[in-house]
């Protein structure tokens, strides 16, 4: 007997321990890091995020900030990711520190999936809601079904003050205010704990007998039925009874409690308005690309005519949501995140004023750390080794004018 | 001490062992089906019990049932022919609920802050009741299949009703018609979740209108009709060989 009881005891002991196990076996996604281990063609070739703004570095609980900026769907797509005909604009944080308080592109609010068109180039705007302090990096972030998600630069941002003073405040259409962040709960809590304690009492009255040992040993024995007594039955039926008659009586009062409910909306949006981007005067022919390794620099020989009334210079080359500038061209007001800008990255052999009508071959050097960082390098272990990114041009007026650039790249290793 | 001898010394003795023994196996059943169920709910029900959004009248009322009759069935199985005891059921679901609530509440809310009233559990106890006094009363595997299964499906959409109705409130946000479980799952933001993974409102019963919710539940009682059997069987046969063993 004491070896039996031993056995139980350490049986429910490892029961136990599944049940933790299991228990938290589940833990919704929290983190949205992943900008650097995702493969350098996704972030090169699909969605280039640009003149992205974040408009606070710091936001105390129930204010709001906003991501804003541009994004083009990329003509070049790779075969391997499933075109972004189903998309949804999310935005990338560690678990619901904000809350999106909106969400649009081209202007239309975007709660659901989209359809995106390739080569075409989006706005958007993501409104948050701080809700849990800390520092958060702030990612703009695009998933594709069946390519995963897309993530864009990420900014740090810090929530202050405190998480218990958070509301969520919404009007419904039968003109109640709620707080979204606590509506319901108690009702969920004390059904929750009536069913519970409804199953409990039911298992109650069987446990008040003895359960196990002698009933098997009474079964084993041919007296089943006797187990059985009609009192256990009337019981039984009551229970059963019980539960259908208070399920059946709650439905109707809940439905008397709240005559107007709706189901729950769900569909893709298409139409998603893109920027009408003026055609671009400047065109761009990239004669080679090559990626030196030692120096963490990409070398890029460009021919490059002017079609436009105005005299241009490059500015800015951005891949990845890494920008290098020339910065004698352009220099970043915006306080883009220092890790993905290099302020004097972009070196052009020969970057004056290239005249309405004509037409130079120029050499490119983008040279930054971050090649390595983000792992942008990868791009030449890739099956597919070509580049991608864009290219923007500043005329005599400031106005920039972007090109996008698609070419196989060489690596070197000396 | 030979092994033939009796470790209790008289019949008083004898009952209060047994009784140590009945709480002690409560216990450990209670959870050894808990992670066994546990885990087999989160890998076939998921998402559809993690987030109010989640929750419509098509899929969540038609899957959940379906996937959560089974082990019930096969824990009444058990419990039933070997111990005429009727309530492997609503000892399997109240596990499983429990389980539920302690990883909603550590790891959703606790860990990663999403609150409670959006990633609560849905619960399964009427239908269990139903299905273990069916069992009961007629001591018949194919009766309570057929009764109990049904009602399991049936019961499920009313039975969770009272807490999602709130939820399913409409409101007018910039422009748009939503209801605030929708709200709700566009708010708390979930990177690993993109909204067109939502599997909701979708099927082919579009054409009953209003009345989906009860044609989808008439559905899921059928099938969960089904996988009583087989789960029944299951347990019939896991519960046959594990005791003959220890006997
Ligand atoms: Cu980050």
């Amino acid at each position: 007997m004491k070896i039996i009881k031993d056995k139980v005891t350490k049986l429910s002991f490892v029961a136990l321990l599944i049940t933790v196990t299991a228990a938290m076996f589940y833990a919704p996604t929290a983190s949205a890091h992943g900008e650097k281990s995702q493969a350098a063609f996704m972030r090169m070739r699909t969605i280039h995020w640009y003149d992205l703004n974040w408009s606070k570095d710091t936001v105390p609980v129930n204010d709001t900030m906003t991501v804003t900026g541009k994004f083009h769907v990329f003509a070049g797509w790779p075969e391997t990711v499933d075109k972004p005909e189903i998309s949804f604009l999310n935005i990338g944080i560690p678990g619901p520190v904000f809350i999106r308080a909106g969400s649009w592109i081209g202007g239309q609010l975007v709660p659901r999936s989209v359809s995106l068109e390739l080569g075409e180039t989006y706005e958007f705007k993501v409104l948050l809601k701080a809700r849990r302090p800390g520092d958060w990096h702030v990612h703009s972030m695009m998933n594709v079904k069946g390519g995963g998600p897309i993530i864009g630069p990420g900014k740090w941002v810090t929530i202050t003050g405190s998480m218990s003073n958070f509301t969520n405040p919404i009007t419904t259409l039968t003109g109640q205010t709620i707080d979204l962040e606590t509506w319901n709960l108690g009702n969920t809590y004390f059904w929750h704990t009536f069913w519970y304690v409804f199953g409990i009492a039911y298992v109650a009255y069987w446990a008040r007998k003895p359960m196990f040992i002698p009933r098997i040993i009474a079964v084993d024995a041919g007296k089943a039925d006797s187990l059985i007594t009609p009192l256990d039955k009337k019981v039984g039926l009551a229970f059963g009874v019980a539960a259908i008659g208070i399920v059946a009586a709650t439905m109707v009062s809940t439905n008397e409690q709240y005559p107007v409910t709706t189901p729950l909306q769900a569909g893709l949006l298409r139409g998603m308005k893109p920027i009408e981007l003026p055609a671009p005067t400047v065109s761009v022919k990239v004669e080679d690309a090559t990626y030196r390794v030692p120096g963490r620099a990409m070398q890029m020989t460009l021919t490059i005519t002017n079609n436009g009334d105005s005299s241009i210079r490059l500015g800015e080359f951005n891949t990845a949501g890494v920008r290098f500038l020339d910065a004698a061209v352009h220099v970043d007001e915006t306080g883009y995140p220092d890790d993905l800008l290099a302020e004097e990255g972009l070196t052009v052999s020969d970057n004056s004023p290239l005249a309405p009508g004509q037409t130079r071959t120029i050499n490119v050097t983008a040279s930054d750390a971050a090649w390595e960082v983000y792992r942008l390098a990868d791009l030449i272990y890739d099956p597919d080794s070509r580049f991608a990114g864009l290219l923007f041009f500043t005329d005599e007026s400031g106005n920039r004018q972007m090109v996008t650039v698609d070419a196989p790249l060489i690596p070197s290793f000396s | 001490m030979s092994a033939s001898q009796s470790a209790v010394r008289s019949r008083a003795e004898a009952v209060k062992v047994s009784r140590t023994f009945d709480w002690l196996i409560l216990f450990a059943l209670f959870f050894i089906i808990l992670g066994g169920y546990h885990v087999h709910f989160m890998l076939t029900g998921g998402d559809w019990d993690f987030w109010t959004d989640w929750k419509d009248r098509r899929l969540w009322v038609t899957v959940l049932p379906i996937v959560g009759i089974t082990f019930p069935a096969a824990v009444q199985a058990v419990l039933w022919w070997r111990y005429r005891l009727p309530f492997g059921a609503i000892v399997s679901v109240l596990g499983l609920l429990f389980g539920e609530w302690v990883n909603r509440y550590f790891n959703f809310w606790g860990w990663t802050y999403f609150p409670v009233n959006f990633v609560f559990p849905s619960q399964f106890v009427p239908g269990a009741i139903v299905l273990d006094v069916v069992l009961l009363l007629t001591n018949s595997m194919i009766i309570t299949a057929v009764i109990g299964g049904l009602a399991y499906g049936l019961l499920f959409y009313p039975g969770n009703w009272p807490v999602m109705a709130p939820l399913h409130i409409p409101v007018e946000y910039n422009g748009m018609m939503m209801t605030l479980a929708d709200l709700q799952g566009y708010h708390y933001v979930r990177t690993g979740t993109p909204e067109y993974i939502r599997m909701v409102e979708k099927g082919t019963l579009r054409t009953f209108g209003k009345d989906v919710a009860p044609v989808s539940a008439f559905f899921s009682g059928f099938v969960s009709i089904i996988i009583y059997f087989l789960w029944h069987f299951f347990g019939k046969w896991f519960g046959s060989t594990a005791f003959t063993q220890a006997a």
